[in-house]
């Protein structure tokens, strides 16, 4: 069943992120020994590779959306939405998502906390003459903090599933956005889907993938990511933060209302989407808005930083 | 990368902009482009139909052309081919019927309107029959269910005329380079750190570093050796003869010359396609030897027999072909007078009515000619002269590559048209075939370009194989078995269980392929249909299987018969389904 590769992939996917303290050695280790497969289309990471324009498609349709709404109609050609941008992308790996963005015209910057991962990203990009706008860090996430640098865009894909404090890791990849910049992060449910497809069947059963790579009670529900943004708010201004945000009140709202239902949050604030595999067709697809289910493995959410 | 300058709002500054992201594209990049390499996104291999209306269309579609640098190289001179001007009323001897599909796409990216449609005729109607039981279909656009019936289910049009127009776009579309008179000398992979790219060299002296390299280079196809994707087929023994034949208009009692027959021999089909009123288009398959002496002969013996082709019983027409090839073996070509003779003769003795439309030997006049004979319309015109220097023929062969994207070594490499396949010409399907790979290929670069993908990677490409590749196979394999139905000597037995089951089962392919039209719908419609039609098949099958044991207890003998005649009823039962 082919479905176990994708899980597989997934599992192998293993980015280093996380904040100083909670980044695990071993994890870093494992993921080092595979870089060189990361741009092998049909090997290991065959499953992310077509895992990937699904996710530029959503980022970019999102933007356009706000965008629309906020300029209207004339805003910004399809393909022109990411020009410009300051991005960054948190848990680079061997650069997917990093290139396919800086292609789109951003100033993206990719970080990972595996050194291989960073060399191979750097090596690949270098092939290809149109990645002007691309660089990477070899670096955990945290240590961007101490920089004034902020971005309008941050991205962490299958990131979220692996570090040991989430919370942590969540603040601070929110500090890095500018005001009213946007955070797309993707992950894996915790749900007895996800449970029997990603550790049951891979790792115990299957055993693809070893034994350990995944922790159960490590899984993030989409109702989870919302209800921390209900309490979450902007810290306020201070050190070198201050740049951007210098004027602004003690401590700003929490950037998803608190009274919408973890289930729901208010459009305009988030959005949470279902990524599926359709193995008949080996091709991911991103489920559409409320279908029934569709955020019980992957998916991939959104949420906006309050101006 | 793109637009890398300060924005600004001035229209003026941004077209000045816009010109220097251009020229900043066309300059060897960074420092891993040694300075011989030009940096391309897209390499086309190949100025053929292909090849063109590829360049054309990524040229044409506004996210292809921002974002990516796409250069043609062709190795033949095609300013003949953009200063070809006919006299009125001559016609190139290589058309194709392009299909609704064809059609649909060459005007979504705006080159239809640059082919001069004078010179192109829709296909109304079509008679397709079976040369030796007699059985008959007879497609017409206004019942088959198509969306705009009056514009016929395809349109004949010459080759020629197509990849003029094609090359009279491409001149307004500034981000295609054209390198033309220049070979491609061979196909190097870069080194491994530098991604290993495809390194195109010219025999120009220049390298081209290929993102994507896509080979429309027909047969024998440097892309595809470079990316050694190997390819599969056969020769049929049988050679396809063309020629421009010149006949009179149809009479006021009955419909215009907008009806293309097909009339399926032993030795292969014959097509007669209209062109003008006065001027059709003829593609006939035979064998090697029956077509070397007919193209030997004088072209009015040809055009008898061309006649003869379409109307005489089988058994008379084995006859004519022993009578040209002893005549053409010693060295004494039948005259005119002499083949009409010996079609007199044998439709005297068939007792063909000398009033009908199946005699041929008796030359009749406009003015005796008076009301046409009710059967008129069963058979084509009859073919008075040829244009000379039209009469040519070439070799059939059957080919399939085992994909359609290089991997590996050969990665970054995607193959169309003839590059991927070679069908039989059951009335120039061949390019259709090849303008339908155009329209996914290009299709799936511009959705890549749109997700800030690499437009040469396997993840870029992999939709576009996915598309094609059963499709094509399918309708090959319908024409290929069609050729087969008739021409094959192997044992019948052996034969029947493997052409005519898969043939029934494939009826929808068969369909489009005995009308010479896959694709009359055009292919927006055709794609939503495609997941629906895989499913309706599985079915299909189940009951083809049951009719497939039912033929094979009908004897050996009636078989072949049988068989065409099952299919003709399969394939007229679908088209009265309406599509
Ligand atoms: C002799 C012949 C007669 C035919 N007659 C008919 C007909 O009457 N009706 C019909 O429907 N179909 C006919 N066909 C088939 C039809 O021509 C093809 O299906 C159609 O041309 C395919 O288009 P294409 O663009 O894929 O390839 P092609 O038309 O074969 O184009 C390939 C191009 O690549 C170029 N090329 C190849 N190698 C190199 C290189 N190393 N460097 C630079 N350029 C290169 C060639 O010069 C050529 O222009 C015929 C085919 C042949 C060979």
């Amino acid at each position: 069943m082919r479905l176990s590769n994708v899980v597989r992939a997934l599992h192998r996917h293993v980015h280093a992120a996380a904040s100083p303290g909670s980044i695990n050695a071993s994890e870093i280790a494992h993921f080092s020994r595979l870089s060189s497969q990361w741009w092998n289309e049909q090997g290991e990471f065959s499953f992310l590779h077509k895992m990937n324009p699904v996710r530029v498609q959503f980022i970019r349709e999102k933007l356009l959306q706000v965008s629309r709404e906020e300029k209207g109609e004339e805003a910004s050609s399809s393909t022109k939405i990411l020009r410009g941008l300051d991005v960054l992308d948190v848990g680079c790996g061997g650069g997917l998502l990093s290139e396919s963005l800086a292609r789109l015209g951003a100033n993206t910057t990719g970080i990972d906390a595996s050194e291989s991962n960073v060399a191979i990203a750097k090596l690949h990009a270098s092939t290809d003459p149109k990645l002007d706008h691309l660089s990477y860090v070899h670096a955990p996430a945290e240590t961007l903090l101490a920089s004034p640098k902020r971005y309008d865009v941050v991205c962490s894909m299958e990131v979220l599933e692996h570090v040991d404090n989430p919370a942590s890791f969540l603040s601070t990849c929110a500090e890095l956005l500018k005001p009213g910049g946007h955070l797309f992060l993707s992950t894996i449910s915790r749900t007895p889907i996800s449970y029997f497809l990603t550790i049951l069947l891979a790792e115990d059963i299957l055993r693809r993938v070893s034994q350990g790579t995944h922790t159960y009670s490590k899984f993030v529900n989409p109702s989870e990511l919302v209800s921390f943004f209900q309490k979450y708010c902007s810290p306020s201004s201070t050190q070198s933060e201050s740049l951007e945000a210098s004027g602004t009140s003690q401590l700003s709202s929490p950037w998803i209302s608190p009274h919408a239902s973890p289930n729901a949050p208010t459009r305009t604030e988030a959005e949470v989407r279902g990524l599926i595999y359709n193995p008949l067709r080996a091709r991911w697809i991103l489920a559409p808005r409320d279908a029934w289910a569709a955020t019980d493995c992957n998916y991939i959410f959104w949420i906006r930083k309050p101006y | 990368m793109l637009f890398s300058l300060a924005p600004t709002t001035s229209k003026s500054c941004r077209a000045a902009l816009v010109n220097c992201h251009k020229l900043s594209l066309c300059r060897p990049r960074r420092e891993l482009s040694s300075a011989a390499h030009e940096e391309c996104d897209v390499v086309i291999v190949g100025g053929g139909p292909a090849g063109l209306t590829l360049a054309s269309a990524l040229g044409s579609s506004q996210i292809s052309s921002q974002n990516l640098r796409v250069t043609l190289v062709e190795g033949g001179d095609l300013s003949k081919v953009r200063q070809w001007s006919p006299p009125p009323g001559s016609f190139s001897n290589r058309v194709s019927s392009l299909t609704n599909a064809s059609q649909a796409l060459l005007k979504d990216i705006g080159a239809w309107s640059h082919v001069d449609t004078q010179r192109t005729a829709p296909v109304e109607e079509m008679q397709v029959w079976d040369g030796v039981s007699d059985a008959r279909v007879t497609f017409s656009a206004s019942e088959i269910g198509l969306a705009r019936p009056q514009e016929g289910m395809a349109r004949i049009t010459e080759n020629l005329n197509l990849q003029r127009g094609l090359l009279r776009h491409l001149e307004q579309l500034p981000s295609v380079q054209l390198v033309e008179k220049t070979k491609v000398e061979s196909i190097q992979r870069d080194a491994e750190e530098r991604g290993g790219w495809p390194l195109v060299h010219l025999d120009n002296g220049k390298v081209l570093r290929a993102r994507l390299l896509v080979g429309a280079d027909g047969f024998n196809s440097p892309v595809r050796s470079y990316a050694q994707i190997p390819s599969f087929g056969w020769s049929y023994d049988t050679q396809g003869i063309v020629a421009t034949m010149v006949h009179p208009p149809r009479g006021a009692f009955q419909s215009p010359n907008t009806t293309a027959y097909q009339r399926f021999l032993p030795t292969g089909p014959i097509a007669f396609l209209p062109l003008s009123p006065t001027t059709s288009s003829l593609v006939w398959s035979t064998r090697p030897h029956i077509a070397s002496a007919l193209t030997a002969s004088e072209p009015a013996v040809l055009a008898s027999m061309i006649n003869a082709a379409f109307r005489l019983p089988e058994l008379s027409l084995r006859y004519l072909y022993d009578r040209i090839l002893e005549a053409h073996a010693k060295g004494t070509p039948l005259t005119h007078a002499e083949i009409q003779q010996e079609i007199l003769w044998r439709e005297q003795s068939h007792a063909i009515d000398p009033n009908s439309a199946y005699a041929s030997a008796v030359v009749k006049t406009a003015e005796d000619a008076g009301i046409p004979p009710a059967d008129s319309e069963s058979v084509p015109p009859l073919v008075a002269s040829l244009q000379p220097g039209t009469v040519a023929s070439f070799p059939l062969r059957f080919n399939h590559t085992e994909t359609y994207i290089g991997e590996g070594h050969g990665a970054r490499t995607v193959l169309v048209g003839d590059a991927a396949h070679t069908v039989h010409p059951l009335a120039g399907q061949g390019l259709n075939l090849g303008l339908g790979d155009v329209e996914c290929l290009a299709r799936c670069i511009e959705n890549a370009v749109l997700q800030g993908g690499d437009v040469g990677s396997y993840t870029a490409l992999m939709p576009y194989a996915q598309e094609r590749y059963l499709h094509n196979h399918a309708l090959m394999g319908a024409m290929d078995k069609l050729h087969k139905l008739y021409t094959t000597t192997f044992e019948p037995v052996v034969w029947a269980r493997s052409v005519g089951v898969e043939v029934l089962n494939e009826s929808d392919s068969l369909k489009a392929a005995l009308m010479m039209t896959a694709g009359s719908q055009d292919h927006k419609v055709d794609r939503s249909a495609f997941g629906w039609n895989l499913a309706a098949k599985g079915f299909e099958g189940l009951a083809a299987g049951a009719s497939a044991a039912k033929f094979l207890s009908g004897g050996v003998t009636g078989m072949i018969a049988t068989g065409l005649q099952g299919l003709f009823k399969a394939a007229s039962a679908n088209a009265a389904k309406g599509n």
